[in-house]
């Protein structure tokens, strides 16, 4: 039976892609057909993280959004990041071995370069709050934490090298 | 993959949005955040989903009466600096709200308003807060009180046809305090009972309460106390007022009814202490 298939064109990581997706899907399903591996199909009900992807700039679980509701968007996953906040993180979490079996991994890096993003330094506290919507089924949570604040000082002390009168 | 057929809307009109709800079996999509994830796993299977993202309903408005819009979401109110001076306590609420930064960017007051969840936070908030609900439809508009819009565990007075549009709060007067207190069993469990207290300075005879429970009974429960010692009052009337019990997997039958006066005390303290 033909389902009723809905035209989809979105900004994703940085490309436009114009799809022809099936009108029921969700955007983590569309843009993992699109190509985009690194978010995952967790839960689908909204608890895991796994599917954390930017929509227009924004972190959002992606099992709760219509793939129809992103026509016209901008969709960023952790592939398409790339900032130096971005790879940052990754080399922290590689560091500080913040993950075993990689399920969450790319959610909780999103939601950690979002925070940084926002906060230069945060505290503890802050890392689990901007990490309490990401599940880790291997409970590494420490070693999640770590990574980040590792991450965030290592930004701070390059920007502190940034801002020293020399380097003009 | 979502298993049935639905079209999906998202107009650019108000006026385009009631007639698509007009239709039978129409739902209107707020952040999704609950809507979505029913008809992923089939407890929802609306024919139509009309989103309001494209309807500016997501502005809190302060002039006189606060308005805010029912798309604005936990971030927007937490952000707004306007809004967290005139009414901390929802404020207060939204700083307590789980499932990450994603969840507190997603989801929108007015689909928790909608929802009637008995554990969600947002309507006994909104009860506390003698919140005016506004809900528009083809053939016209009205105002509900947040105390009389719900009538039952995920029930509403909302028409299948009728949209919340704004939910409007009349400023608490100057001097008021307000507390929020939840009881849950861990960081990111849904809450057990909550409390969100207003108190007013009165002249005479001590300040003026006016504390909403969620969580206990299948609709927020409303208790209007007077006086200095507002715990007795607590103590000997809310029990009584929780007549349809809330009770899931998480706590059984009896332990809200009992645990609901200690979590209303810890609010009234707060509301009391922050004046
Ligand atoms: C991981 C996670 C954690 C959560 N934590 C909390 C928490 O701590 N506290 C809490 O209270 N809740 C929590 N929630 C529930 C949260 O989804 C709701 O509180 C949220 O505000 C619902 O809003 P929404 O915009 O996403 O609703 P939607 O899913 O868009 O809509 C919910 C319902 O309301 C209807 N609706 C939506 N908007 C309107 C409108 N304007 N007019 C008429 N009907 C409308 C929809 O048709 C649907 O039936 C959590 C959810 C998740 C997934
Ligand atoms: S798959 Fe989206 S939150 Fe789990
Ligand atoms: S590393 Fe396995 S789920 Fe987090």
């Amino acid at each position: 039976m033909s389902r009723p298939s809905i035209d989809l064109a979105l900004r994703l990581d940085h490309r436009d892609v114009v799809a022809h997706v099936d009108g029921r899907a969700l955007l983590i399903e569309a843009i993992r057909d699109l190509g985009a591996r690194s978010a995952r199909i967790g839960c689908l009900t909204g608890d895991c993280g796994a599917c954390t992807v930017l929509l227009d700039g924004q972190p959002v679980k992606s099992c709760l959004v219509l793939a129809a509701a992103a026509d016209g968007r901008e969709v960023v996953t952790l592939e398409g990041s790339a900032s130096a906040i971005a790879e940052t993180v990754r080399r922290a979490f590689i560091a500080k071995k913040g993950f075993q079996c990689g399920y969450c991994t790319s959610g909780m890096i999103l939601v950690a370069i979002d925070l940084l993003e926002a906060f230069a330094t945060p505290t503890e506290a802050d890392i689990r709050s901007a990490i309490s919507g990401n599940l880790c089924r291997c409970t590494g949570y420490d070693d999640i934490v770590s990574a980040i604040a590792d991450a965030a000082e290592q930004l701070s002390a390059k920007a502190a090298t940034r801002e020293s009168p020399e380097i003009f | 993959m979502i298993a049935h057929d639905f079209d999906y809307h998202a107009p650019r009109s108000l006026a385009d949005a009631l007639a698509l709800l007009g239709q039978a079996d129409a739902a209107v999509l707020g952040g999704g955040t609950w809507l979505v994830p029913n008809m992923t796993y089939g407890r929802q299977r609306p024919s139509a989903v009309v989103d309001i993202r494209r309807l500016g309903l997501d502005a809190i408005e302060i002039a006189g009466d606060i308005v805010v819009g029912a798309g604005v979401t936990y971030r927007q109110v937490l952000q707004s600096e306007a809004l967290r001076a005139k009414l901390p306590l929802l404020a207060m609420m939204a700083g307590q709200v789980t499932g990450g930064p994603q969840i507190v960017g997603q989801a929108t007051l007015g689909g928790s308003a909608c929802y009637a969840n008995p554990s969600s936070d947002v309507p006994a908030c909104l009860v506390a807060l003698d919140a005016t609900l506004r809900l528009a439809s083809r053939t016209g508009h009205r105002e509900v009180k947040a105390a009389d819009f719900y009538t039952g565990a995920f029930q509403t007075t909302r028409r299948p046809d009728e949209m919340l549009t704004h939910m409007v709060f009349a400023p608490p007067p100057g001097g008021a305090g307000c507390g929020y207190h939840k009881l849950k069993f861990s960081t990111g469990s849904w809450p057990i009972v909550t409390a969100a207290c207003i108190a007013v300075a009165a002249t005479d005879g001590g300040p003026r309460h006016r504390l909403a429970v969620g969580g206990a009974n299948a609709v927020p429960v409303l208790l209007e106390i007077d006086g200095r010692d507002p715990d007795e009052a607590v103590a000997a009337r809310l029990p009584s007022l929780i007549s349809q019990e809330w009770s899931d997997e998480f706590a059984g039958a009896g332990y809200r009814r009992q645990v609901a006066p200690a979590i209303a005390s810890r609010a009234l303290r707060q509301a009391r202490g922050a004046r």
